[in-house]
């Protein structure tokens, strides 16, 4: 049986780069930086000041109200500033600057084993709440949230996303051929809180150590899902629609067409925290790129700065890189210095010897509607239609004719496209800006 | 590592598939080389020198263009040759080399440059310019004769009612244009669809259609030879592959394809059963590409989410059997196109009735030409005999139809007028009646079905021609396709249209020797 979904393609997965470099802990000596948003929802609200002494697993920022996630310290040492700082998205953000002491000291009580046995469900939500866990595959919904739906006895399906689609990421690779346990403990913490649902583990068949890993591990609990290495299977809505068979639309939520899916990394984080009083302060990390001399694998601490983990690595290659990405090539952002720090979701840096963008931007060619755009898009839509839409601002028809908003940006129609027309680019601003036009209108109609 | 003043800025993704514009452009154009090297191979050089010129004036055209208007270098991006090479593929290989070159001309500065360039022409450029170029000279376009003398191309042929050779029409050895090799078009064909260049959707629903309608309106049913015929012949496959499935002249939903491709076949097959032209696939084509923007404004497909099946899934019911979740658009389609069945064949059998007693009456009138004397027919029964079969030997495919005896106002003899039918026509059946003396004499001959090339066999109906056999005496006749003849029984051929003159003294030679040898010989 194939496990697949309708359109995506097939990007060169480039994990050779760094898919046999074993995990390892990188422990920064530099200042660490904590935005105090991180994730969907509200910032969280510093709990600390300048000046103050701070522990390995210690609150920093709470989160603000129940959509929005705590921010913990994964250093000890003091405070230097609460202020502004250049994030990955390349916005100025207030963050919480830590001045590294480089003793790592953790608070009392981290990672002393817990009787999960003996918490309830609203406990163990609790616990995860507390951890300020959050969607570690990219978006940063806070876990508690999406673990918390209308009805929990609605829920069919809890999948553990290992796919790992995005080119040169192999982070969760690795992780799920060492801590194999720790993810099926935590997929078995998660069907706690469902009572009528059945776990799976998705995984793209390029991964067969990790697939063998997962299945020992899993035993009859779980089943093991071998996915067609195809990109975006680990996209939420194709996920779903590989292992549950029903697509839905970006206005409803997994949870209402009964399904739960998280990252194989969140899991992880769950198990840690429920199971061992630890926190989320760290999370693996893929270096990789031709522009970097020792492409590797880590457990990297949030707020530790990119350009630590780079050297880490060897440093850079050759005659450097002409773009950096935080996560990878398909999904990621560019980042415009390595003085950024990693966040919760930042899953990869890419340092890549040449820009691709650079290269289709000299060759693009009007469109030919060739139709392949069509063809791959996962969602099913018409983004050779949508593009003619969005460039005569004709947004009545982009929005209710072609679905428009239904675009998840996954990326896939921009890959293909042999005219090189930014596609995904065009949709993101479109959508951007029926949003502001449709928040305009709302605000003008409360008035 | 001081890298920052170097590192690029930009929005995802961040990596492109390999293929480009070009690639593509130049991958078509490279499926298109079998049926090149096959149309060279039969037809010789002068072939490829129509292909060299076409595809040469497109990408020069394109070229001055772009720097005349000062626009980014499009000519490189391949689409031009692609363009060039197709009209060629679609001339015949007697096509002088101007008509290419001006094809070529129009099909890029008209329909493609002037409306904007690549991916903003509204029809297929290179069929648009076939279309230009068979208004502006539709003597030499549709010149297929061979070494001088005329011939039909098999489509024509099978519009006359006549045996072709499929195999040669497979192979591409028949009388046709210059890509008519079906086996070479279909490998490039099939190489592009298995590429996912073009979409399955259209070229096999083209075919679909054409087919379909064929078998049921075609008159002859789904008779495999027939359809393989018409299926081979007059550019169906060229069409259906390379034609139909021009990316920027075709919808964009797979259901609007399967649409379009349809309505192509239907229209061709349409206009090949009930319409003269024999080039007719090319218009269907044309005409299909302006619903274009219709379609894709109003046949979308809906997101997965948002499909029926989806919906139900999301609401935790089971979706229904495949059978009851044909799309509504399909079935609406499949009822109108039964009701447009039925209506086209019930107009066709209710006017059945009046053509046949107006083709009567027009046959009177025409003996009652070729025997001016006469007061009153009477028919000759010996000629029954004859009736549905091929008359005699050496008159090519002849057919007696009736015979009769025209009498004076005295009661005596007045002569026989002798209606026969050609089915060598170039285009179809001649049919004529012959007007014999008693003493044998041919008195005139009167056409009842002409409808050749206009300006060629059509002049076979004029005086010039028909004259000819006024008040000869004869035993038979003969052709001269030179003309110049002076003796009683040579005939001059009308100029260029040597196919048609045969097909008429074919015709008057099987009606004197009925005469002879029938009538005279005492059966009657």
């Amino acid at each position: 049986m194939n496990h697949t979904f309708r359109g995506g393609v097939h990007p060169n997965d480039q994990k050779a780069f760094s898919r046999e470099a074993p995990l390892r802990r990188f422990d920064p000596t530099g200042e660490m930086v904590f935005p105090v948003a991180q994730h969907i929802g509200k910032p969280a609200k510093p709990v600390v000041a300048k000046g103050d002494q701070v522990l390995v697993g210690q609150m920093l920022a709470q989160g603000d109200g129940f959509v929005s996630a705590n921010i913990i310290s994964s250093c000890s040492g003091k405070v230097k500033a609460i202020e502004k700082r250049r994030i990955i998205s390349g916005a100025m953000a207030e963050c919480v600057v830590i001045e590294n002491d480089g003793l790592f000291t953790p608070v009392e009580g981290m990672g002393e084993a817990q009787d999960v046995d003996a918490l309830s469900a609203d406990e163990i939500l609790a616990k995860i709440q507390q951890a300020g866990i959050v969607g570690l595959g990219g978006a940063g919904f806070p876990t508690h949230v999406k673990l918390k739906p209308r009805d929990p006895a609605a829920i069919r399906y809890v999948i553990a996303n290992g796919a790992e689609c995005e080119p040169f990421l192999t982070c969760n690779d690795q992780l799920m051929r060492t801590e194999a346990a720790a993810i099926v403990a935590g997929l078995r913490i998660m069907l706690r809180l469902f009572p009528n649902a059945k776990g799976y583990i998705g995984i793209e068949d390029n991964k067969p150590e990790a697939i063998g890993a997962m299945r020992a591990a899993a035993g009859d609990e779980f089943e093991v899902l071998a996915l067609h290495t195809k990109y975006p299977q680990g996209g939420e809505h194709n996920l779903i629609q590989t292992v549950a068979g029903v697509d839905y639309p970006v206005a409803k939520l997994p949870a209402d067409v009964g399904c739960v899916v998280s990252n194989v990394g969140t899991i992880y984080a769950i198990e840690r925290a429920v199971a061992h009083n630890e926190p989320l302060f760290s999370h693996v990390l893929t270096v990789s790129g031709d522009a970097v001399e020792n492409p590797g694998n880590f457990i990297v601490r949030d707020g530790t700065c990119f350009r630590e983990l780079v050297e880490a690595c060897g440093g850079v290659k050759g005659d450097g890189p002409r773009k950096v990405l935080s996560g990878g090539p398909m999904m990621g952002f560019a980042v415009g210095t390595l003085d950024v720090h990693v966040q919760k979701t930042t899953n990869g840096i890419t340092m890549l010897s040449a820009d691709e963008v650079e290269q289709a931007q000299a060759a693009m060619t009007a469109c030919l509607h060739c139709g392949r755009c069509t063809t791959v898009c996962p969602a099913g839509l018409l983004p050779q239609l949508m593009a003619e839409a969005a460039e005569i601002k004709d947004y009545e028809r982009y929005e209710k004719k072609l679905y428009g908003l239904e675009c998840v940006a996954c990326g896939s129609c921009t890959y293909i496209c042999p005219a090189k027309r930014p596609l995904t680019q065009t949709f993101k601003q479109t959508k951007a800006e029926i949003m502001a036009i449709k928040r305009a209108a709302q605000a003008g109609g409360a008035k | 590592m001081n890298t920052e003043n170097v590192l690029n800025l930009s929005s995802g993704p961040h990596v492109r598939d390999r293929w480009s514009t070009r690639f593509i452009m130049h991958v078509v154009a490279l499926s298109l080389l079998p049926a090149s090297v096959v149309g060279v191979a039969v037809y010789g050089l002068k072939a490829l020198w129509i292909i060299l010129v076409s595809i040469g004036t497109a990408v020069a055209t394109e070229f001055a263009f772009d720097k005349l208007c000062h626009r980014p270098d499009t000519w490189k991006d391949g689409s031009a040759i692609v363009t060039g090479l197709m009209l060629a593929l679609t001339l015949s290989p007697n096509t002088p080399l101007y008509e290419p070159f001006l094809g070529s001309l129009f099909a890029i500065l008209v329909v493609k440059c002037c409306f904007g360039g690549l991916g903003k022409n509204f029809v297929n450029p290179a069929l648009a310019a076939r279309c230009f170029l068979l208004i502006s000279f539709s003597n030499t376009m549709t010149d297929f004769s061979v070494d001088g003398v005329s011939a039909a191309t098999p489509v024509a042929e099978l519009a006359a009612g006549r045996v072709v050779n499929i195999t040669q029409m497979f192979l591409g050895t028949a009388n046709g244009v210059i890509g008519s090799s079906i086996l070479a078009l279909l490998i490039g064909g099939l190489i592009l669809w298995s590429l996912d260049i073009i979409h399955g959707q259209i070229c096999f629903s083209v075919l679909g259609g054409f087919t379909l309608f064929m078998g049921l309106f075609g008159g002859q049913g789904f008779d495999p030879y027939f359809l393989a015929a018409h299926l081979c012949g007059g550019g169906v496959v060229l069409g259906a592959f390379f034609m139909a499935t021009d990316y920027v002249t075709s919808p964009v939903s797979r259901l609007g394809q399967t649409v379009y491709g349809v309505m192509i076949g239907v229209l061709g097959a349409m206009f090949r059963i009930f319409g003269g032209a024999a080039d007719s696939f090319s218009y269907s084509i044309i005409i299909a590409n302006l619903f274009v923007p219709l379609i894709d404004t109003y046949i979308i497909s809906k997101p997965y989410a948002f499909r029926k099946k989806a919906i139900q899934r999301q609401n935790g019911v089971t979706p229904a059997p495949l059978l009851q979740r044909i799309p509504k658009p399909v079935v609406t389609l499949a009822v109108i196109a039964l009701i447009s069945g039925l209506a086209l064949s019930g107009v066709f059998s209710m006017t059945k009735d009046t053509i046949d007693q107006q083709k009567l009456e027009a046959a009177w009138a025409a003996y009652q030409e070729v025997v001016p004397t006469a007061e009153g027919f009477e028919a000759v029964p010996a000629a029954e005999d004859f009736k549905g079969e091929v008359y005699g030997s050496g008159f090519g495919r002849v057919y007696i139809n009736e015979v009769v005896a025209g009498t004076d106002a005295n009661g005596d003899l007045a002569g026989y007028a002798i209606a026969v039918t050609s089915a060598e026509g170039y285009d179809g059946n001649v049919g004529l009646s012959v007007g014999v003396s008693p003493d044998g004499t041919v008195n005139a001959i009167s056409f009842t079905e002409l409808h050749e090339t206009p300006g060629k066999g059509m002049l076979c109906g004029e005086p010039e021609f028909m004259d000819q056999f006024h008040d000869r005496h004869a035993d038979a006749f003969k052709l001269l396709p030179q003309g110049g003849g002076t003796a009683e029984n040579e005939i001059d051929s009308v100029s260029g249209a040597t196919v048609t003159s045969r097909a008429v003294v074919n015709a008057v030679n099987a009606a004197l020797d009925f005469y002879h040898n029938v009538i005279e010989g005492g059966a009657a």
